[in-house]
């Protein structure tokens, strides 16, 4: 396999050769070797497995929103007090369980909500 | 049961708020007197000393399960007063009880949700117990086991009896 690539003005001849044992990739008069055990040990490693948790808050039981502690454009962090919702002679405190910026609130004061409907995102 | 007793608190509920994230389930916060007791919605809670006032940090419960837990708490209270006092309780739903009709019981449940996981519940109770006059503008809505039967109770073993059916009833639930 042959191909060129221009960087500025500056043009370079790739050639990539694939040999019984390693693999040759020649830019220009330069040569560079791998050996193929190396691209397996390659292949196998893989960036880090990362986690992204969907940054939503859900209301756990349908209530009336009672106090919104924090506003849109907010830095919350794992664990701060978001919301206060009243429920049957329940008082809930909803604490966030992500760290991040508060995006959208979608919610008010006094507002009745329904289990599961989406009270805040994060970003 | 792990009782932890005050002389004086702030509130109860407040406390145990403050201890739960060490505190083994069920442990009890108990103060003799309240001086920010409150109920729902902030609503004040006349807590004199005589009156029984207590928290319970609850095991890790499903939020449906705690709503059910908190209306059976009533009916708790209201079978105590009715077996062991020969009162006749009247229970405002969901949790309220009442007595010849004055309010002498209020419960509120708090729990704290992370994300989506109830992560820590606290019952609180307050029961008018040995309190001898409420002041004017409580004495036409609210009443005491001392002011309906002219006799003092053993505060810390109604809140043992009230703990047991509380953890009875829990146990059934869920």
């Amino acid at each position: 396999m042959k191909f060129l690539i221009k960087i500025g003005d500056k043009e370079y001849t790739i050639e990539i050769l694939e040999e019984e044992n390693e693999i040759k990739i020649k830019v220009g008069e330069k040569e560079f070797i791998f050996k193929k055990e190396e691209e397996v040990f390659l292949a196998k490693t893989k960036f880090e497995k990362r986690e992204f948790k969907e940054k939503k808050i859900l209301a756990p039981i349908a209530g009336i929103i009672s106090e919104i502690f924090v506003k849109e454009g907010d830095f919350v962090k794992e664990g701060q007090k978001l919301f206060l919702l009243s429920a049957m002679k329940m008082e809930n405190e909803i604490l966030s369980d992500f760290e991040g910026k508060v995006k959208k609130i979608f919610v008010k004061k006094g507002e009745n909500v329904k289990k599961d409907q989406i009270l805040l995102i994060g970003e | 049961m792990k009782i932890l007793e005050f002389e004086k608190l702030e509130s109860t509920q407040k406390k145990a708020k403050e201890i739960v994230k060490e505190a083994e389930p069920w442990t009890v916060v108990l103060a003799k007197e309240q001086k920010g007791g409150y109920g729902r919605k902030g609503n004040f809670w006349y807590s004199p000393r005589g009156g029984l006032y207590f928290s319970v940090i609850l095991p890790e419960t499903k939020i449906e399960d705690l709503q059910i837990l908190t209306i059976l708490a009533a009916f708790c209270v209201a079978k105590i007063l009715k077996e062991d006092f020969n009162l006749k309780p009247f229970i405002k739903l969901p949790n309220d009880v009442y007595v010849n009709g004055k309010k002498i019981c209020g419960i509120l449940t708090e729990n704290i949700i992370f994300g989506k996981e109830v992560k820590n519940s606290i019952i609180g109770i307050g029961l008018n117990t040995n309190i001898e006059k409420f002041p004017k503008d409580l004495e036409n809505v609210a009443t005491s086991i001392k002011i309906e039967l002219k006799k003092e109770v053993d505060n810390k073993e109604l809140m043992k009896k009230i703990f047991e059916e509380l953890k009875e009833k829990l146990e059934i639930i869920s």
